[in-house]
């Protein structure tokens, strides 16, 4: 039996657009859970990233409840909700937001010791990270503009478990990848997942979706289906045409 | 009349503050002014009483302090007084000699109370002003009261009445208030809302006969073209050369062509409710509340606070279907009405009940048919269309109308879909 990680009751998300209102996220009822790797797919404009921002505590539900990690977060206040994202969550995006006049190394402890006083520790974790990354100590010395995008995408992975959170979030992570990178990028996360990480995922990249063992389809603001995968095995073809002929069904 | 009175009184009460003001700035200060005559009267008890001041009484309204030569003080009419020639002189106070035996043997210090009474002058002004700016702000408050009650709210009344007869909803009369600034127009509209009612009523019933003229001409109309189409068939095949049988051919095949048309013309007949179009949109059920509050125009429910989601609606048809629902309630059953709000399977129902126990449970399954009407409903204006157009309404919406007998009367349940789930598969 699985243990509930997220839960949403009647989550609705609004936004006023020039005056006429525009619900981006309509009644969702939602629950995901602990140790899964949950993605969310669907067309431009369904509430994927909204409802990413939602359930991580980036943004605030216009109507509904969300309870994330044991602790109902709809209610807080902006500075409740960032010591509650500094604690439980970690994030990854498809723009890596590294700062360019600190190394690469600085840029994981900045965020690193946000949460611990104990440098030490924090630089023992982060080099534990980048071993598991496979970011070599040369390249931790360097600057963000030194290092490819599929090393700077891995730093961004680093520098959102260096606190340890209990659920990794990742906007379109290879969104801005080439192919290889990638995969690479990929290959991490799924490392960490099968290590016990939860992680939730938007993309509309099929590639990146097989890496999930349960798939959310979003249209128009609600869950219009979802698909249960199993753990991933690189070259099983069952799960991947279990994974078309659901994005088939949705529409996709 | 109202407003000349209010004015008026506006007026008289600047008059008479600017009158205590000049008054205040040009009367006589008596801060100061000492009574010499009480004064004498305490020199004099005190160099009677001089041998024997310990017996000394003040036999005057005076507050004093005696001092011998030496500065002793031998007598004070109450604490706090000046105790010595140096303190009464920071006082302002009057310093007078007393004398026995034609010898100055001591002095009597009268406390000097102007402060007190420029105090007390001070206080009385202040509660004059504040009694003067209550009484404004009181004349304000009972103005704007005033104004709204006889120009605002009738005024509300009034749009309101407009948004429901722009609705379609002609049901709701419009109460007649003469004492408003807008009495003498209320009557006019109700009569002009009464007026488009009848031809509206009218319009439904011309239509009504319309259709069932059509109905039973095209009943009339299929009768002899299928016997002039069975009689060719028959001349078709009976027929000795191929340009008779051809002729019969063509009387078979017009035949059929009337027949078709005659069914499009019933069958438009039956279409045309489907001519009311319905825009459903995403929209908060916070907003439910104003809409049932507008609906409840008597106010004889008390609207319940309504679960926060997201529900599909087209917000006009909605709030017709919801004035069509009270004005039910008022013409038939005219008791107090429950309203319930609940989150249901994928729904928020919205429960309306009256307490005129309900209709013969063998007329519940007809009241959405449409011309059919109840039996209680003789001296009640209608056309039967009210509840038939808000069931279709809701349809449109992919929410339903339920109705009911309830506990108490008969019980209208607004199935309203929540929004998000037609997407699921």
């Amino acid at each position: 039996m699985k243990e509930a990680l997220i839960g949403t009751e009647r989550l609705s998300k609004s936004f006023s657009n020039g005056g006429a209102m525009q619900h981006v996220l309509k009644n969702m009822d939602l629950t995901l859970y602990q140790g899964d790797f949950t993605v969310i797919m669907g067309a431009s404009g369904a509430g994927k990233s909204t409802l990413l921002y939602a359930l991580s505590g980036m943004d605030t539900p216009t109507l509904g409840k969300i309870t994330c990690c044991g602790k109902e977060i709809s209610g807080l206040s902006s500075d409740e909700l960032a010591v509650f994202r500094k604690e439980h969550c970690g994030f990854v995006f498809q723009q890596i937001y590294l700062i360019d006049t600190m190394s690469v190394m600085d840029n994981v402890l900045a965020a690193g010791l946000l949460v611990s006083r104990d440098k030490k520790a924090v630089a023992a974790r982060a080099k534990e990270l980048f071993h598991a990354v496979g970011i070599p100590e040369e390249t931790q010395r360097k600057f963000p503009t030194q290092i490819s995008g599929g090393e700077a995408q891995r730093v961004g992975i680093v520098r959102a478990l260096i606190n340890s959170p209990e659920i990794l979030f990742a906007d379109e992570p290879t969104g801005a990848l080439n192919s290889k990178a990638g995969l690479d990028v990929l290959d991490t996360l799924t490392k960490f997942h099968e290590e016990g990480l939860s992680v939730v995922m938007v993309t509309h990249d099929m590639r990146s979706a097989r890496r999930g063992n349960r798939i959310l389809y979003l249209k128009d603001g609600a869950v219009m289906g979802e698909c249960e995968l199993g753990h991933y095995k690189p070259d099983d073809k069952a799960r991947h045409e279990k994974l078309r002929a659901f994005l088939a069904e949705m529409g996709w | 009349m109202k407003y000349r009175k209010f004015l008026g009184a506006f007026v008289v009460l600047l008059i008479m503050e600017i009158a205590a003001l000049a008054w205040f700035l040009n009367r006589e200060e008596g801060v100061g002014v000492q009574d010499a005559v009480i004064v004498n009267e305490a020199v004099q008890s005190v160099q009677a009483d001089w041998e024997r001041m310990e017996s000394h009484q003040n036999r005057t309204e005076l507050d004093y302090t005696v001092l011998d030569n030496s500065g002793t003080v031998l007598f004070q009419t109450k604490t706090g007084l000046s105790g010595s020639i140096h303190e009464a002189v920071i006082r302002r106070d009057t310093i007078l000699d007393v004398e026995a035996g034609g010898e100055v043997v001591g002095k009597l210090i009268i406390e000097n109370d102007g402060v007190r009474i420029a105090l007390r002058q001070r206080q009385r002004t202040a509660a004059v002003f504040l009694f003067a700016a209550l009484f404004q702000c009181a004349l304000c408050v009972i103005y704007a009261v005033s104004v709204r009650r006889t120009v605002i709210l009738p005024f509300r009344k009034l749009q309101r009445f407009a948004e429901r007869v722009a609705g379609g909803n002609l049901d709701i009369p419009l109460t007649m208030d003469r004492q408003n600034l807008f009495g003498a127009f209320t009557e006019s509209f109700d009569i002009m809302r009464s007026e488009l009612k009848k031809a509206r009523i009218a319009e439904a019933q011309a239509n009504a006969s319309k259709k069932e003229l059509i109905a039973k001409i095209s009943h009339d109309i299929r009768t002899p073209v299928s016997s002039i189409r069975a009689a060719s068939e028959v001349g078709a095949a009976t027929a000795d050369n191929e340009k008779t049988r051809q002729n019969y051919l063509h009387i078979v095949y017009k035949a059929d062509q009337i027949n078709t048309l005659v069914t499009d013309l019933f069958s438009a007949t039956l279409e045309e409710l489907r001519q009311l179009e319905v825009e459903p949109a995403d929209m908060k059920s916070s907003e439910l509340y104003a809409m049932l509050s507008e609906a409840d125009y008597f106010h004889y429910a008390g609207i319940p606070s309504i679960p926060d989601c997201l529900v599909c609606a087209d917000k006009i048809r909605l709030q017709q279907v919801f004035d069509n629902l009270f004005s039910n309630s008022y013409k038939y059953a005219d008791t107090e009405i429950q309203v319930e709000a609940a989150l249901t399977d994928g729904y928020l129902c919205i429960r309306i009940e009256d307490h005129g126990g309900g209709v013969p449970d063998a007329d519940v399954g007809r009241l959405k048919e449409k011309y059919w009407r109840g039996r209680n409903t003789k001296n009640v204006e209608g056309a039967g269309l009210g509840l038939h157009i808000a069931d279709s309404f809701m349809g449109e919406m992919r929410g339903k109308l339920v109705l009911e007998n309830g506990k108490y009367g008969l019980a209208a349940t607004v199935f309203l879909a929540l929004s998000g789930n037609d997407e699921k598969i």
